[in-house]
């Protein structure tokens, strides 16, 4: 019932033998996570910012019912069903709960651990199995082998590979699964390393030696599944002598500086301030703080962007203020980059940092941003809500009357452009929706008129 | 409940609309007290017509029927407890039409609070009544309970605000009730005797509430007194002098503290009590009034009184109030939000009663509230699992709800009876009383189905 846009699919796998698993969620009441679980006071806080829950109004998917439901487990009252597993992987992950929560419940860790039991007793959607699967094979989340990771620069004619994949380097690049695999990410890595060419700095690519971070793997439950990945990604990166290592996504930027100093194989004591990985000898940046600091340095120079050459708001000459000359942008925090990592001030900075720029800030912003929807592969389970999510957040961004949509994760970006299509009747002009250093990249190379 | 019955329920609202299973029953089974009493049935219903089928059934098989917003109440009142069908009133969340020469809008149960009020923002009028859960509770919740917030003082709670409803009452007639006009002496008032009744008079389907024009200026402070007494004797004196503020609010030094160790904001932590305190209206008027209030701090020893001096400078003023709740409920694991409210007069006593009564039980008691409306909100920290401590836990709260009404107070200023204070109920109003509401229950609800095992102890 209740779930008329997200019922149960196929994909789901289920055992229905009696596993052991849900002594194990039992236990927890005695580990101390039991504690959390009983701080929840059913405020009912979490209803009014978590992302499936306004789309839904459905209380089982709300923090606060995922968490009646774990606590019912782990009284005995039920067991582990194809509902409640269901129930807990419908989730962006988007942490706005656990920010919020009055109470102070962790309710990030606990979805974790629950998820992670609902893996072991082989209780969780089927469509994991094969994400596991092509991650096991080709090292990425695409139907490709790993030897693709460079065709976004292949492409690019009378390209010297070279140039781009060294034998040692100052920083490293870490692309990531989607903007290496998905055609319409492509202009990300395109951007970033003609940015950081044209600056100077000795960078290099992974290429074939990059694998996925582990995220999707990590966020879904199974963490000793992810853990080759991180020994190998963390190797390779030593490999290169590398002072910094520079993300584009979120999503791997949050791994690499919340999950590997976790994996205690060859890394160190984990004590990582959160700037960087602890183990290894390198920093770990995201490209907005990187670019910032190449803006600071003065290793690139800024101009007023080029309208017309993005093509950008011209369509009802009617709207647009006569003496405007600036042009309006507005920033949406990626939940792993903002909230769950703490990167807000950079990326507003880096676009402050064009002449000729207005930033208009969404209603909610920083850490009270919305998600996109496209967070904790959800898109990959129920793709209609995370559709839903993923426009409910394009009014927000209408309603600032921004000409751009600035982010800096190439999986807001997919999602919000879908969304703002589907919206493109309530509007009478184009946003146009942009990542970070793609805004950058054209302000390098606009010539000022 | 029938396998025949939930069939019957599906024929109404349809198939994907009507839950049984034991996962829905959990999630639809609890509200802000954290007690559990699982439905039988949940009917997610978009409509009066299918609200009326629902209860006409449930009426002529005597099943319990129990209405249910987003379930943040305190006092139980959605809780299905004597089983049977839970109403979701969720998908009824559509705002119907705005009337900006009358001052009113017309919204459906499910209608979440605040949007009400962002609604009524986009013409210059606002709705008044704020209860704590304004982001996500609903209309019909805020009706049912009768819900207050932090502007009481000045403008009333739900109650000043509803003009009329549309209702569905136990038997299955959907009725209007009420008046848009201003004055009206047609009958008896039973927009005022449904709105409070906590869901066991009617189903409340529909209503127009009043909006008020914003005002354009409004003044906020802060002052901290060293001694509990200083404080609740100036929200007497301001009162006194002439000034009705928007918001008076108290917060004592457990509190302080509590909000200190969370958010780190430099309060001084021997701090007695601090209140924080705004006026609004004309800009002139405010002026003055922000003027007045001053002086009667400063003549109650106020340590310090600070006067905001940007909308940045009263957000930060405002940090410490929003956090209160929160901080205390970080403090221990189970957090207890009681709502005795006395006239004003008495706040003084009130408040050290409750501190009294702490000390007997060896309780933690933070003590935040619209102490200008006389309505404290004593909270009790506590860890529910430990029954010893559980004991002490009601002693205190029966021991409170008697102080209260010694002092001329009620249980439950906007909380709402339902099933925790039921048993108190008789602490304050008479027998002939107590008989009297009961015949009214009775000539709305003959077969006692609406919200059963509420507000009465049977």
């Amino acid at each position: 019932m209740v779930e008329s846009i997200e019922k149960p699919r196929d994909k789901y796998k289920f055992e229905e033998k009696n596993s052991n698993k849900e002594k194990n969620v039992a236990n927890m009441l005695i580990s101390g996570r039991g504690d959390d679980l009983f701080t929840c006071s059913r405020c009912g806080t979490c209803l009014s910012i978590c992302p499936v829950y306004r789309q839904t109004l459905d209380e089982g998917c709300a923090p606060r019912g995922k968490l009646s439901l774990i606590e019912a487990v782990a009284n005995g009252k039920i067991p582990f069903t194809e509902k409640v597993s269901q129930r807990l992987y419908t989730c962006t992950m988007c942490n706005y709960c656990t920010k919020e929560c009055p109470s102070g419940v962790k309710v990030d860790e606990l979805f974790r651990a629950v998820r992670s039991d609902l893996v072991d007793s082989k209780k969780y959607p089927e469509i994991l199995d094969l994400l596991k699967d092509r991650i096991k094979k080709a090292y990425n989340v695409t139907f490709d082998t790993n030897q693709g990771r460079l065709d976004w620069l292949k492409q690019i004619p009378d390209i010297n590979i070279n140039e781009y994949v060294k034998d040692t380097a100052e920083v490293v690049y870490f692309v990531g699964c989607v903007s290496s695999f998905s055609p319409r990410s492509f202009v990300i890595p395109r951007a970033i390393t003609q940015v950081l060419k044209g600056a100077g700095v000795d960078f290099t690519l992974l290429g074939e030696d990059e694998w996925c971070c582990g995220f999707p793997l990590l966020s879904s439950g199974m963490t000793a599944q992810a853990q080759f990945l991180a020994e190998h990604n963390i190797e390779m990166v030593r490999k290169k002598g590398a002072k910094i290592l520079i993300t584009s996504c979120p999503s791997c930027y949050h791994t690499w500086v919340h999950e590997y100093p976790d994996f205690k194989s060859d890394a160190g004591d984990g004590s990582g301030d959160g700037a960087g990985y602890s183990a290894g000898d390198f920093k770990i940046m995201h490209i907005s703080q990187y670019l910032l600091e190449l803006i600071k340095n003065k290793k690139i120079k800024l101009n007023s962007i080029n309208t017309n050459r993005i093509n950008v708001c011209q369509v009802n000459e009617n709207r647009i203020d006569k003496n405007q000359k600036n042009i309006k942008v507005t920033y949406h925090d990626p939940c792993d980059l903002g909230r769950n990592s703490g990167i807000i001030d950079e990326p507003r900075e880096v676009i402050k940092s064009i002449p000729g720029v207005d930033l208009l800030e969404l209603q909610n912003k920083k850490l009270q941003s919305n998600c996109c929807g496209g967070g904790g592969n959800l898109e990959s389970l129920n793709p209609q809500l995370a559709a839903k999510i993923a426009e409910a957040k394009a009014s927000e961004i209408i309603s600032t009357g921004a000409e751009i949509l600035v982010s800096a994760c190439q999986q807001c970006e997919r999602t919000l452009s879908n969304a703002l299509k589907k919206k493109k009747s309530q509007v009478d002009y184009k946003i146009k929706v942009m990542d970070i250093s793609e805004l950058v990249l054209e302000s390098i190379t606009s010539s000022v008129e | 409940m029938e396998e025949e019955h939930i069939k019957y329920l599906i024929e109404i609202a349809g198939q994907d609309r009507v839950a049984t299973d034991m996962e829905d029953k959990i999630c639809f089974g609890y509200d802000s007290t954290r007690l559990e009493y699982m439905p039988d049935a949940i009917v997610k219903v978009s409509e009066s017509q299918q609200i009326s089928s629902i209860l006409k059934l449930a009426n002529e098989y005597k099943v319990p029927v129990t209405p249910r917003g987003a379930a943040t109440g305190l006092s139980g009142g959605c809780l299905a407890v004597k089983g049977g069908i839970l109403l979701v009133m969720l998908e009824m969340n559509r705002i119907l039409n705005i009337n900006t020469v009358d001052l009113q809008i017309e919204v459906e149960a499910g209608v979440v609070t605040i949007d009400v009020d962002r609604e009524a923002n986009k013409y210059g009028l606002f709705y008044p009544p704020d209860p704590g859960s304004l982001k996500i509770s609903t209309i019909g919740g805020n009706i049912a309970e009768n819900a207050g917030g932090l502007r009481g003082l000045k403008y009333g709670v739900t109650k000043d605000y509803v003009n009329t409803m549309e209702i569905v009452l136990p038997t299955g007639e959907i009725a209007n009730v009420g008046t848009k006009t201003v004055k009206s002496v047609s009958g008896y008032n039973l927009v005022d005797l449904i709105v409070g009744s906590e869901g066991t008079l009617a189903v409340v389907t529909k209503a127009t509430l009043g909006l008020l024009p914003a005002p354009p200026a409004r003044a906020s402070l802060l002052a901290a007194f060293a001694s509990t007494i200083d404080a609740a004797k100036t929200v007497r004196d301001i009162v006194s002098e002439g000034v009705i503020t928007a918001t008076l609010e108290y917060i004592d030094n457990v509190t302080i503290n509590a909000i200190e160790d969370y958010l780190k904001i430099g309060l001084e932590r021997s701090m007695g009590a601090m209140l924080l305190i705004e006026v609004d209206g004309q800009k002139g008027a405010v002026d003055v009034e922000a003027e007045i209030v001053k002086k009667v701090c400063t003549k109650n020893n106020a340590i310090a009184c600070k006067l905001a001096k940007s909308d940045a400078e009263r957000d930060t003023l405002w940090s410490a109030r929003r956090a209160a709740l929160s901080s205390l409920a970080r403090v221990r694991p189970s957090t207890i939000l009681e709502d005795a409210t006395v006239p004003r007069s008495k706040i003084v006593e009130l408040v050290e009663a409750v501190n009294s009564i702490a000390s007997k039980y060896s309780l933690m008691i933070g003590t935040f509230g619209h102490a200008g409306d006389g309505n404290l909100h004593p909270t009790i920290l506590t860890d529910l699992r430990n029954k010893e401590e559980e004991i002490r836990v009601e002693k205190a709260i029966e021991e409170i709800f008697v102080e209260a009404i010694k002092l001329g107070g009620t249980l439950s200023g906007e909380h709402g009876i339902g099933l925790t204070k039921a048993k108190f109920l008789k602490l304050e109003i008479s027998g002939d009383v107590y008989a009297l509401m009961k015949r009214i229950k009775q000539a709305f609800d003959p077969n006692n189905i609406l919200n059963p095992g509420k507000l009465f102890i049977e």
